[in-house]
């Protein structure tokens, strides 16, 4: 098991570098730098535009650049510097990845406090009338586009002010005591995570669904019933388990996206995040910011697949034996 | 006996109260408003960003300088709706008869937020700092009056000498727009080289010196910038009591626009600076019910134009040789013609555009001048208006027509008169080039809207010139001055878009020009310069080089609770005169 973990710890190194490069690469073969949003301002002449590229080190060739970067990244562990905030770029993303996690794993007790039972719900139901209500939900809930769905539910909050519109605090946030901080974070937080779960929902309801009604046309399902056990015995106690395994594994692949998942509604929702400040650093071409931001990223989709692999290797005592 | 006890304590806190003002204010200036008002309260602010840098040399966009410019004053402030000067840090200046030497006079006892003096040592420093070539950020084109550093030199504490080789026209404004750093506290992170991510939005609130009204409360990124009252800045009201009233600003970060509207009417933000013109109508018709007023500040200061291509290679060694078009020799040949641009000029419907695109809230506008920078603009000028009848014939004459009966017109070779219009996509402008399109289209002339990214529209339009029209704008002068457009207007400049950067001036039109906007830069009455800058604008649009659209108007809402509130279209918008800004009392409401 140990072996198995430092593998792809040091799996990890390679695909790094490799994410580097790409991102250079990427961010190179795009038109413009970060002094083109400099364009529309009349008052900048060209002789300063040529000398700020050269104190941002744009004018060296990409090579160069590449090579600095990845010097001082292995040498001091730095990140480089944001070229429009003039601040470490770790510094700069730190409090992000934390706003970030938060509102994802919020939107994914969502998404899975769902779409298990009503998943369980229609297998058990199966072709029923609730099975196809909760089709036509799950499906509704799909096609809404998050713009919309969270648009709308800012609109309620602001007609009936049972929820703050948008935003991750109050303003008098540092007046509050502890519980109330935690009560004040929760009610900005609803809307949001309710935006962010329901995207996913249709599809992880239709596979705990899938996968229920698979356990349920095996053998020993049919030998439980012939025992005599009741329905409700059959299917929690004996399906629902074996039916989970599936599931597991994607909710770890679920941890490996959880930092990009949620872009629309951070911008909605004033969300403090990640997402808006690697949107940002790629619209101005901020390129440490955004190398920087895209290696978080990778980094956590790495340690989200390890996760599951994992959670996996707990559940199924089938796969600890590879 | 308690009572008289009591009158005579008050006296005398009057006079403690008098004496540490006096002592610490020495001079303090007297800022106009409209009635004086009472200390207290929040004033919270939706902004789409927040800070990059609370460093005003270090800034260049308006989300770090709206707040950087609170927190540092400058020798001089602009007075946005007197659309004048007046002085800040500066208690008074005089130029030299030949107008190369300008003297000013510091206030005394002004002090920074920490309570150390600010002295003409702070001024030399904030010189040194953005003179520094290692630093070279976008203010330097404004401090570098004709392309040359001022000297600066410092005869006693509260005396600044600038000298100049010639004389500008908006010397004062160059050297009243720095925002002065307290030497004190930076200059040992400049020698160290650390100058640029001094100030930084980490930099923890209690060891960020300023010189402004205000100072930094509180900075999460992503979420709220709060401002507190400098307890020791200069400016008081008409009864001496300090400014600012406020005890916060607050910039709410809201990044959607919808959202901040919400936002706003849920009560939760005071006042929003950038509101789109389709949020206009419904804002307008909750004033009442909402306890709000929408502000109409009139024409935006941006202007919307698109140009045809006439840019010719510049330096040897590329594919083409000097002085060849960078377009199409065909399309170069149409687009070369004067003619040609005015029959297009003459085809576009700009009412139709103001009307769909920005709800009717717009102006026709013919100037970089547009009728937002009021004491520029020039009502008189115009360019050649919708007529559609006009431009046909137009064409005619210069032997565009439809030889073939397919609707597109063919040039005197035969050749259809077609081309493309590029514009950044996800903006406004590509509506608004779908219109021109439709209405170039109505004359016979094929238009095919082509929308890219930003960086690559900017990379067209100074890099490779691979277009061969191209739909943008440009934004805000500050000060509000033509003499801030140099690089628009001159044939050397980058912003000349329609052929930049010209060794020398290619036409005898652009040599005019050029020879116009030196003599704008020269010091002179207001209605010399408004002269110099009709007529410069007049040959701009009787050339059309470039064809004008018009221009949004702006409008935005705030809350009636507080006092002294006076939008203007300057930036920054909202927020130039926030230090007189006040909460109501209850009865005045």
């Amino acid at each position: 098991m140990r072996t198995f973990v430092l593998r792809r710890l040091l799996q990890l190194v390679p695909l790094l570098l490799a994410v580097i490069v790409l991102t250079f690469v990427l961010l190179k073969l795009a038109p413009g730098d970060y002094l083109t949003t400099l364009a529309e301002n009349p008052q900048v002449s060209a002789a300063t535009l040529d000398a700020m590229r050269h104190r941002f080190g744009l004018d060296r060739p990409w090579t160069v650049q590449l090579a600095l970067y990845l010097k001082n990244l292995v040498l001091h562990l730095d990140f480089g510097e944001s070229f429009s905030r003039h601040q470490p770029v770790f510094a700069v993303l730190r409090e992000g990845l934390l706003n970030t996690l938060l509102l994802a794993v919020a939107g994914a007790l969502v998404t899975w406090g769902l779409a298990i039972p009503l998943g369980a719900w229609a297998a058990a139901r199966h072709n029923s009338a609730v099975d196809r209500a909760l089709s036509l939900v799950a499906f509704v809930g799909l096609s809404v586009p998050e713009v919309l769905s969270g648009l709308v539910l800012l609109m309620l909050a602001a007609r009936t002010g049972w929820f703050p519109v948008g935003g991750m605090r109050s303003l008098d946030w540092e007046t509050l005591s502890l519980g109330g901080r935690a009560l004040d974070l929760l009610r900005h937080l609803a809307l949001p995570a309710l935006v962010v779960g329901l995207v996913p929902l249709a599809s992880r309801m239709r596979q705990m669904r899938a996968s229920l009604l698979d356990v349920l046309r095996l053998d020993y399902i049919t030998t439980a019933r012939a025992k005599g056990l009741d329905e409700r015995t059959v299917v929690m106690k004996h399906a629902l388990r074996n039916a989970l395994n599936p599931l597991i594994t994607l909710f770890g692949y679920t941890l490996g996206s959880l930092l990009s998942g949620s872009l629309v509604a951070e911008i909605i929702f004033s969300w403090p995040g990640l997402g808006r400040v690697t949107y940002e650093a790629i619209l101005s071409r901020d390129q440490y910011l955004v190398v920087g931001s895209v290696l978080m990223a990778a980094t956590v989709l790495v340690a989200g697949n390890l996760v599951a692999d994992l959670m996996l290797a707990a559940a199924d005592p089938r796969v600890r034996r590879d | 006996m308690g009572r008289r006890n009591a009158i005579l304590m008050g006296l005398a806190a009057v006079l403690v109260l008098g004496g540490t003002v006096g002592a610490s204010s020495g001079q303090p200036l007297r800022e106009p408003m409209r009635e004086p008002g009472v200390p207290g309260g929040r004033f919270v602010i939706g902004v789409t960003s927040d800070a990059k840098t609370l460093n005003p040399i270090m800034s260049n966009e308006t989300s770090s300088s709206m707040v950087s410019d609170r927190l540092f004053t400058a020798l001089t402030e602009y007075d946005n709706v007197a659309q004048r000067l007046r002085p800040a840090l500066a208690l008074s200046w005089v130029a030299s008869a030949d107008g190369r030497t300008w003297t000013w006079h510091l206030r005394r006892g002004a002090r920074f937020s920490d309570g150390h003096p600010i002295t003409s040592e702070d001024v030399l420093f904030s010189f040194a700092v953005a003179y520094d070539s290692t630093l070279h950020q976008s203010i330097y084109d404004l401090l570098t009056p004709h392309g040359q550093r001022l000297h600066v030199t410092a005869p006693d504490s509260y005396t600044v000498v600038t000298r100049a080789r010639e004389p500008h026209a908006l010397m004062a404004e160059a050297v009243g727009s720095l925002r002065i750093l307290p030497r004190h506290v930076l200059e040992r992170a400049w020698r160290a080289g650390r100058f640029s991510s001094s100030y930084s939005v980490g930099t923890p609130p209690e060891s960020l010196v300023t010189s402004g009204p205000w100072k930094l409360k509180q900075f999460v990124p992503r979420e709220k910038t709060v401002l507190g009252r400098n307890p020791y800045w200069f400016g008081v009201d008409a009864r001496g009591r300090r400014l600012p009233y406020l005890d916060e600003l607050v910039y709410l970060v809201v990044p959607d626009q919808n959202t901040t509207v919400l936002k706003f009417q849920a009560g939760e933000v005071d006042g929003i600076d950038d509101v789109k013109a389709e949020d206009y109508g419904t804002l307008a018709r909750n004033q009442a019910s909402g306890g709000y007023t929408l502000y109409d500040l009139g024409a935006a200061l941006t202007s919307n134009f698109f140009w045809f291509n006439l840019n010719t290679v510049k330096r040897p060694g590329g594919r083409k040789p000097v002085g060849a078009p960078y377009a199409d020799p065909v399309k170069y040949a149409w687009f070369s013609s004067r003619d040609f641009r005015r029959a297009v000029s003459m085809a576009i419907d700009r009412d139709a555009i103001t009307r769909s695109i920005f709800f009717g809230e717009g102006v026709r506008n013919w100037s970089l001048m547009t009728p937002g920078y009021r004491l520029f603009h020039s009502p008189r000028t115009t360019a050649p208006d919708y007529d559609l009848p006009a431009a046909r014939r137009l064409l005619a004459r210069i032997g565009f027509r439809d030889r073939d009966g397919d609707g597109v017109l063919e040039d005197a070779r035969g050749n259809p008169v077609r081309f493309t219009l590029k514009t950044n996509a996800g903006s406004t402008r590509v509506q608004i080039a779908n219109f021109v399109r439709d209405d170039l289209a109505r004359v016979g002339i094929r238009c095919t809207v082509a929308p890219v990214d930003f960086n690559t529209m900017v990379n067209n339009m100074r890099e490779d010139f691979d277009y061969d029209a191209l739909l943008a704008g440009l934004g805000a002068a500050v000060p509000p001055d033509p003499g801030m457009c140099g690089n628009f207007y001159r044939s050397s400049g980058l912003s000349h878009f329609w052929n930049t950067r010209q060794v020398r001036p290619e036409t005898p039109e652009e040599a005019g020009v050029d020879s116009l906007f030196g003599e704008l830069l020269r010091p002179a009455p207001l209605a010399e310069r408004r002269r110099l800058s009709a007529r410069l604008d007049q040959i701009v649009d009787d050339q059309c080089w470039v064809i004008w659209l018009p221009t949004m108007k702006v409008e935005l809402p705030v809350r009636n609770r507080f006092g002294n509130v006076q939008p203007t279209i300057l930036p920054h918008r909202l927020l130039w005169n926030i230090e007189t800004v006040f909460v109501k009392p209850r009865g005045r409401r």
